[in-house]
């Protein structure tokens, strides 16, 4: 099945419930302290799913998870014995995930999936079926216009669903999508020409309602010019507060570090944890020479790798825009200001 | 503090001493940083360099211990330039003609002398702070840490009162407390003098509320405080202690006297969340339930009584700090059987006149928590303290001489040794020290010293150096850095293998009794 469809509104729950016969569901959905976020719907009857608001998190955890178990060991007379984990993960449908994200997951498959395949994160990558929300209305903070990476996106996704006032335009994007439509065909009725000629109108919209304004182009080709005179890095480092949240916040964010966990003399767990570039402990060496001076370019690694480095390497920025970083960030650090003060002159 | 935390944003001014804000602070600093970028005035008086000297438009970078000839100073050269609000202490004070003798007799040579800053620095941090209209001292540690840490605290509110940088919302005097509750414990009368809401033991009437209260006879006198417990030795008055999320073991000074005490007690128990350095002493450990498994409210160093629910059920046999003091009580002889932290919350309110008005009901929801005072329950909590009137009706002037630390570096111990704290860990690491994480971004203490010192002495990055005072001696891989001045060397005391505490000096303020951690005299050398 290709093309546009309608779902009604009113059948949304009903199409869920549907899926999630066969599927884990993850939604943005909003806790009982008011904070909305991607979480696993246990009962979708009592689930307040939220799709007027940005979640707080992206989906980047349910593939690569802050703290993963990457293996347990054991040791015996000082020789070590790995196993890796066993556990298969669920198939799981992530429904309403934005423009932003839906790129941002594009950009982990290029560093998971590329020329070396991460086990653990294909696993999870390959029982999930993304659905798209395309945005109407981008948030407070949002910038994708600027990184090319919505309000509405022509792929990354299984389907795609656009908010059209009392139903959802539907889109197929991959096999996957089509699959589901097809199983579920008796909730979709095909769109009319004037339904696609909306879709067309709210994205001209949506382009029209950013409340930031944000010129990532320019400080992507001053970077790339070595433009960027020293004395930024220097007073944004020294305004970093070092306490990673814009890493761990960033949907494309992907560094990890692998600790051992001992938890009896004999065996213990391989752990993969998270990690930030914004760290001195993330260069510094064994014997204690840190390449990167902390105080001074702690900050020039995450913004040079976001707008520089990667747009070399994919030919995009793994800024997706989504400006959660903003909203995160103690010492007003984040991407915009950078990019604002890259572009002054 | 008199302001709320965001109130910062709004100053003129900050005056920033004592308190390494960027890595004690972060979230007070972030605040700092924001007025900086609105054009605010930010002063700082630290012996040391810090991330925030860096911002600083004024860095004091004064001799340890000189806190109170600086501000003396600065309110000389704000009375001789006639920037004092006379309006205010008029109104609003008492006792201005003692303060105005006192300064009268300064001379601003010696002032510069004493503390070793240019004196057209302190002319200019002076001016600046006066002349704002919206001004806000922050000061920490640097300042109670003292022999004359209560004089230094006194000389601030002089300074304050003086141009009258108090009672107006964005202007005040911000003390900033360190643990998320530390406010909220000494609100609640962990303290030896005081009832909760600062009422006093010696008080007949306060003692009366709350015997009857509670139904039983109080002790008229009032309790230790800590180091007369954890110093009190071998031989001394203390048979038994109970130690709740505290680890004296690594935190008080003369860490053997503490040792010493401990190992004596007829009995210990200790409540705590990991079985820390003070735990391995006890007869008995109650596991206690964390921040994440319990239930109740928080003060933060705003006033801010905030809601804490438990996010997962206590692991294993833990049980929250309230369930172990009722059992404990209960079981000598007290029955204490609160149904939970909500009937605790409605005691708090009966009997301390300040959180009269907070009860979970208001505190719940989408609200975030409430300020104190707050008497009654339509009282909207009090963001700034003492508009219109102080406390205790007005503003007492309390001038303060210069009183030089007990120990000043001499021939055979010619450094002085000051204490603070790191980013990455907190208090004695106790929680931090068990993170993969923060451990890897720091896992031991660093010995600061001056590149001139380190020249002279043939130190080089990483040599393990031996740093001894006339208490006792730890072994230390030395940092070169010109974050402290020459003459001067710094560590942090998170560190069990390196216990900063064998070196400093009991020497308490007369007052507050709070040890002088903050100088004390050490000779250093290479290990061999």
């Amino acid at each position: 099945m290709d093309g546009m469809y309608i779902l009604s509104k009113d059948h949304l729950r009903s199409f869920l419930r549907k899926i999630n016969k066969a599927n884990r569901l993850v939604a943005p959905i909003v806790n009982r302290h008011g904070d909305t976020l991607f979480s696993v719907i246990d009962d979708l009857d009592y689930a307040p799913y939220e799709f007027n608001q940005q979640s707080q998190n992206g989906i980047k955890s349910f593939f690569f998870p802050q703290q993963e178990t990457i293996a347990t060991y054991s040791s015996q007379d000082g020789d070590y014995s790995f196993t890796a984990p066993s556990d298969e993960p669920e198939p799981t449908v992530y429904f309403g995930v934005r423009s932003c994200d839906l790129m941002a997951i594009m950009h982990m498959d290029d560093v998971f999936m590329g020329e070396i395949k991460d086990q653990q994160y294909m696993a999870k990558r390959q029982q999930a079926i993304l659905i798209g929300l395309n945005c109407n209305h981008p948030f407070e903070n949002c910038f994708c216009n600027a990184t090319k990476s919505g309000p509405f996106l022509g792929s990354g996704f299984d389907l795609q669903f656009t908010d059209q006032g009392d139903n959802y335009l539907v889109q197929v994007g991959r096999e996957k999508g089509a699959a589901l439509l097809k199983q579920w065909n008796q909730f979709f009725t095909p769109a009319s020409e004037e339904q696609i000629q909306n879709q067309y109108q709210l994205s001209l919209e949506a382009m029209a309602n950013f409340q930031l304004n944000v010129h990532a182009d320019q400080a992507i080709q001053r970077l790339q010019n070595g433009q960027v005179p020293e004395e930024i890095w220097q007073s944004l480092s020294l305004r970093c507060q070092d306490c990673g949240g814009c890493a761990f916040i960033c949907p494309t964010c992907t560094c990890f570090t692998i600790v051992d966990r001992k938890l009896s003399a004999d065996h213990g767990i391989r752990l993969r944890n998270w990690d930030a570039c914004t760290f001195s402990g993330f260069t510094r060496m064994a014997g204690g020479h840190n390449p990167v001076h902390h105080k001074t370019q702690s900050i020039k690694q995450r913004f040079m790798h976001k707008l520089c480095h990667d747009v070399k390497e994919h030919g995009s920025p793994s800024c997706v825009g989504c400006g959660r970083c903003v909203d995160i960030c103690f010492g007003g650090v984040d991407i915009v200001r950078f990019i604002k003060m890259a572009g002054e002159d | 503090m008199t302001n709320s935390i965001n109130e910062i944003e709004e100053a003129e001014v900050i005056l920033a001493t004592g308190s390494n804000t960027s890595e004690a602070h972060p979230q007070i600093a972030r605040r700092m940083m924001t007025a900086v970028d609105k054009g605010a005035k930010l002063l700082v008086i630290d012996p040391r360099r810090t991330r925030l000297t860096e911002l600083a438009d004024v860095h004091l970078q004064i001799q340890p211990g000189s806190d109170i000839p600086l501000m003396n100073g600065m309110m000389r050269i704000i009375l001789d330039e006639s920037l004092a609000d006379r309006m205010f202490i008029e109104m609003r004070t008492e006792n201005f003609e003692a303060l105005q003798e006192m300064l009268n007799k300064i001379d601003l040579a010696e002032v510069e002398r004493i503390t070793g800053v240019p004196l057209a620095e302190i002319r200019k941090a002076a001016i600046l702070y006066a002349r704002a209209r919206r001004a806000v001292i922050c000061y920490c540690l640097g300042i109670t840490q003292h022999v004359a840490g209560t004089k230094n605290v006194q000389t601030i509110a002089n300074l304050a009162m003086l141009t009258g940088n108090v009672e107006k919302e964005f202007t005040g005097v911000d003390p900033l407390r360190g643990q998320n509750n530390v406010q909220g414990a000494c609100d609640m009368g962990a303290l030896p003098n005081v009832y909760p809401g600062y009422q006093k033991v010696d008080d007949i009437a306060c003692r009366e509320k709350f015997s009857k209260a509670w139904c039983t006879e109080l002790d008229p006198a009032p309790g230790l405080t800590l180091l007369d417990m954890t110093h009190s030795g071998a031989n001394g008055p203390m048979k038994g202690m109970f130690i709740m999320g505290e680890n004296p073991v690594l935190s008080d000074p003369l860490l053997d006297k503490v040792e010493e005490t401990l190992s004596n007690l007829e009995f210990l128990a200790v409540a705590d969340i990991f079985l820390t350095e003070t735990a391995q002493f006890a007869h008995v450990v109650f596991p206690a339930a964390s921040f994440a498994e319990k239930g109740g409210t928080f003060t933060n160093t705003e006033r801010r009584v905030q809601m804490v629910r438990p996010a997962i059920a206590p692991i294993a046999d833990c049980r929250t700090d309230s369930e172990i003091i009722s059992e404990i009580s209960t079981r000598m002889g007290y029955p204490m059987s609160y149904e939970s932290s909500t009937e605790i919350m409605e005691e708090i309110a009966l009997l301390t006149p300040i959180y009269g008005g907070i009860i979970h009901q208001r505190l719940g929801g989408d609200k975030w928590g409430l300020q104190w005072p707050c008497p009654d329950q339509n009282h909207p909590g009090t963001p700034f303290l003492h508009k219109h009137y102080f406390t205790r009706g007005k503003g007492h002037f309390i001038p303060g001489e210069h009183t030089p630390p007990v120990e000043p570096p001499c021939e055979d111990f010619p450094f002085f040794l000051n204490t603070g704290r790191v980013y990455h860990h907190y208090h004695t690491g106790t929680m931090t020290r068990k993170s993969e994480a923060l451990n890897r971004e720091s896992n031991q203490a660093l010995l600061q010293v001056h590149p001139d010192d380190a020249k002279r002495l043939q130190i080089r990055e990483g040599d393990i150096l031996c740093v001894a005072s006339r208490r006792g001696a730890i072994q230390i891989p030395a940092q070169i850095t010109h974050a402290v001045a020459p003459g001067s060397v710094y560590t942090s005391f998170h560190f069990s293998e390196t216990p900063v505490n064998r070196l400093t000096i009991d020497t308490q303020d007369p007052i507050a009794k709070c040890p002088e951690y903050k100088v004390c005299a050490v000779r250093i050398e290479k290990a061999p």
